[in-house]
């Protein structure tokens, strides 16, 4: 980062040695970097800020995707507030995030662990517990699906076998909110795994030799050298995570849509059916509007809880 | 070159970068560059009504479109079903949409509510010259009329009729119902050889549950509408449709998977024969393979209010107020209503027509299922407007809404009072059509 920011300085400068001032107050120098920071800044402005605002403007009116609407103030979030909806999504949200951050982090931990023992065929582990990252999502759902969705379909059948009886995995709302749960540490593991991985291979081994030394159990070892050693690199990925987590759409809405009666539903999607299936474009982009508000809050304590690793 | 050209070509290179694209946004005329004379090109943007073989063959139709002297031509685009309603929004108003389209059955009145459609009147008005209305079916083209005029033309009907598998009806010993009474006999005996007589979905993206339900309601004398159009749920009939659900889903008629069910798992239950009666689409049998032999259009059932009828959705063809002309968009229309017979003459899966020339003629005559569909359905069924007889825009919402798709589930898990459910659903009903 340095050198890039002191780079243009040093241009600078010659430029503004060979240029005179252009005048009262502001130089032909400043000038030139404002112009020069233009390009980016519009673009900033076109690709961030544009939708953002729009965005805001629509959450304020009572329009369509097409039509603006009348505007109707704060109506939206107050609809979207008092909507018993939208707190079942809320909660599911929050343990939709919860399972999924720290079911991902601590199996993708476990999993990195293992990985670096000496086992026969690491690499081919290596590359096979990867694949439920690199599947695209909408085949890992389909198969899940067909793994779960029927009675017929594996699943429910060793189920049935194993005398539980027909098990609905996902008509029964707990079971279906248990499922996407699942579902989402099964695909999410493998990033944590990675995650874990480097940050462990960054541990300087010697440190664990003196702990031997010292009569230090793994267990020890393992609570008190390696998880603050790799602490800046889990806060990273549980942020990450719970951004993923949030944001997450596809996971949840191709297994089960949300369903049954809203049991699965979580924020992201019923923002996206208020919008696009039952149209109300408002109400709709208000609830992303929210979400967005407690994951800055979120994600703001967590990269405070960084800089508190970085300063001990 | 000096430091101070340098940066100046430089300044003045960025600027240019900057307002090329700028300007050629601001270039929204849409149409591709046509004029208002007429000329250019006719944008026809069609869904996969059927199998790929449909878009196929729709695009051939396209094709060998010759407009005339000075004219537009028509070119043909494929819009997926997944996320048709924001590719047709952001089209529309970026002003990049089409001139004509297909579309779901409530898609014409959304966006005419919003002003985007070219009301079809004087169009209807050519084929009454022409003879083509009178080879509509009676009532199809009345479904799309507004008070401010026709907002589409149809080309085929989506009826959501009974199907029966009869092997598995005489292996159960059940005859084929024509009661509700007798439906639940027949579910009953179905049930003891491990088969469903109410076989529905209302997972992932699947409609069919809540359609199935609003169906019910039509057939007792009932619906999700007054005949102003406003939210009228809880009523006698409709509790009475729904206690029946209830019952089916109690006794187990209903399979307790049916809530989470994708249209695919439903189609694997009927392909399984596990499902033995159900309500589905009009091209069950061709997606179930060697099973569709065995499957049959049922009768309408006569409700306990001794009514009898059914749910439809009318598809039809739009057009649009952002076209290269008027005349444009009408003469290839025109065309396009005179060539979607070979869409039924070469089977690619597309739905019930509604003309009586592709009905009647012997390549749809000779699948007894379509004939029943006809000849039985159409005349008793109604849109999800019932009771209110013009369709309006809020029914696109409905249809896919939250509200209908959670009652569906609700029912299916045949837990919930049915008077509780229909309450429930009147309010989200009311949230929907009041914006």
């Amino acid at each position: 980062m340095t050198p890039t920011l002191t780079a243009p300085s040093t241009t600078a400068t010659t430029a503004s040695a060979s240029t005179p001032p252009a005048g009262k107050g502001v130089s032909r120098r400043t000038i030139t970097l404002i112009l020069l920071v233009a390009p980016c800044l519009v673009l900033v402005v076109l690709i961030n800020a544009y939708p953002l605002v729009v965005a805001a403007s629509q959450s304020i009116h009572n329009g369509t995707l097409i039509v603006t609407g009348d505007f109707v103030g704060f109506s939206n979030y107050l609809d979207v507030l008092t909507s018993p909806r939208f707190w079942t999504a809320a909660r599911f949200t929050l343990i939709f995030t919860i399972v999924g951050v720290f079911g991902s982090w601590l199996t993708g931990m476990g999993l990195a662990l293992l990985l670096r023992t000496k086992i026969p065929c690491r690499g081919v582990f290596k590359v096979l517990l990867m694949l439920p990252w690199v599947v695209p999502i909408v085949v890992s759902s389909t198969a899940w699906n067909w793994l779960v969705s029927t009675p017929t379909s594996p699943l429910p059948t060793l189920t049935a076998k194993l005398g539980f009886g027909e098990v609905h995995f996902l008509a029964n709302p707990t079971l279906a909110a248990i499922t996407v749960c699942v579902f989402k540490v099964w695909v999410s593991f493998p990033f944590m795994m990675l995650m874990t991985s480097a940050a462990l291979a960054a541990v300087d081994t010697t440190v664990y030799e003196a702990a031997g030394i010292d009569g230090a159990s793994r267990w020890q070892q393992f609570v008190h050298i390696t998880l603050p050693l790799i602490s800046r690199s889990t806060y990273i990925s549980w942020i990450l995570m719970t951004i993923f987590c949030v944001n997450d759409f596809p996971t949840i809405y191709l297994l089960t849509a949300g369903g049954p009666v809203d049991a699965t539903s979580s924020l992201v999607v019923l923002a996206y059916r208020t919008v696009f299936q039952d149209q109300q474009t408002g109400p709709g982009v208000a609830i992303a509007f929210l979400m967005t508000l407690v994951l800055v809050i979120v994600s703001t304590a967590l990269y405070r809880q960084i800089r508190k690793v970085d300063i001990a | 070159m000096n430091k101070a050209t340098t940066r100046r070509s430089f300044l003045g290179l960025a600027g240019a970068a900057i307002a090329a694209p700028a300007l050629a946004a601001c270039n929204v005329s849409g149409n591709s560059g046509a004029s208002k004379a007429g000329g250019g090109t006719l944008k026809f943007w069609d869904m996969p009504w059927g199998t790929p073989a449909y878009n196929e063959l729709g695009k051939k139709i396209i094709t060998g479109y010759t407009p005339a002297e000075g004219s537009a031509k028509a070119t043909y685009q494929i819009i997926q079903w997944n996320g048709f309603y924001q590719t047709f929004s952001s089209a529309i108003a970026s002003k990049t949409g089409p001139a004509v389209s297909s579309g779901a059955g409530f898609q014409a009145f959304q966006f005419a509510d919003q002003g985007q459609i070219a009301y079809a009147d004087s169009f209807i008005e050519t084929l009454k010259k022409d003879g083509t209305y009178d080879d509509f079916l009676p009532g199809v083209i009345d479904t799309m009329k507004t008070d401010k005029g026709y907002v589409a033309v149809p080309w085929q009907t989506d009826v959501r009729p009974f199907w029966y598998n009869k092997a598995l009806l005489d292996q159960a010993g059940a005859k084929v119902p024509t009661t509700w009474d007798e439906l639940l006999a027949a579910g009953k005996a179905l049930k003891k050889i491990g088969a469903s007589g109410f076989a529905t979905g209302s997972g992932a993206d699947n409609n069919l549950g809540a359609h199935t339900m609003v169906a019910m309601m039509i057939n007792n004398g009932g619906g999700l509408f007054d005949p102003d159009g406003k939210p009228d749920c809880v009523t006698d009939a409709n509790i009475q449709a729904m206690t029946f659900v209830r019952e089916l889903a109690n006794e187990g008629i209903i399979d307790s998977g049916a809530v989470s069910y994708t249209i695919d798992n439903l189609d694997s239950q009927w392909k399984g024969r596990k499902a033995g009666i159900g309500i589905h689409t009009p091209g069950l049998a061709a997606r179930t393979g060697a099973v569709g032999k065995d499957l049959h259009v049922m009768d309408p059932l006569t409700s306990p209010s001794g009514t009898v009828a059914g749910l439809f959705f009318v598809n039809n063809l739009m057009m649009y107020t952002n076209t290269p002309s008027q005349e444009a968009s009408e003469a290839f229309l025109k065309y396009y209503l005179s060539q979607i017979h070979t869409y039924w003459q070469n089977p690619v899966g597309v739905a019930v027509p509604v003309l009586k020339s592709i009905a009647s003629a012997d390549y749809y005559a000779k699948d007894p299922n379509q004939v029943a569909i006809v000849e039985k359905w159409m005349p008793v069924c109604k849109t999800y407007a019932a009771k209110k007889t013009q369709s309006f825009a809020a029914l696109a919402a409905v249809d896919g809404g939250q509200p209908l798709a959670q009652f569906a589930q609700a029912m299916l898990q045949g837990k919930t009072d049915p008077k509780t459910a229909l309450t429930t659903l009147q309010r989200g009903l009311e949230s929907i059509v009041k914006r």
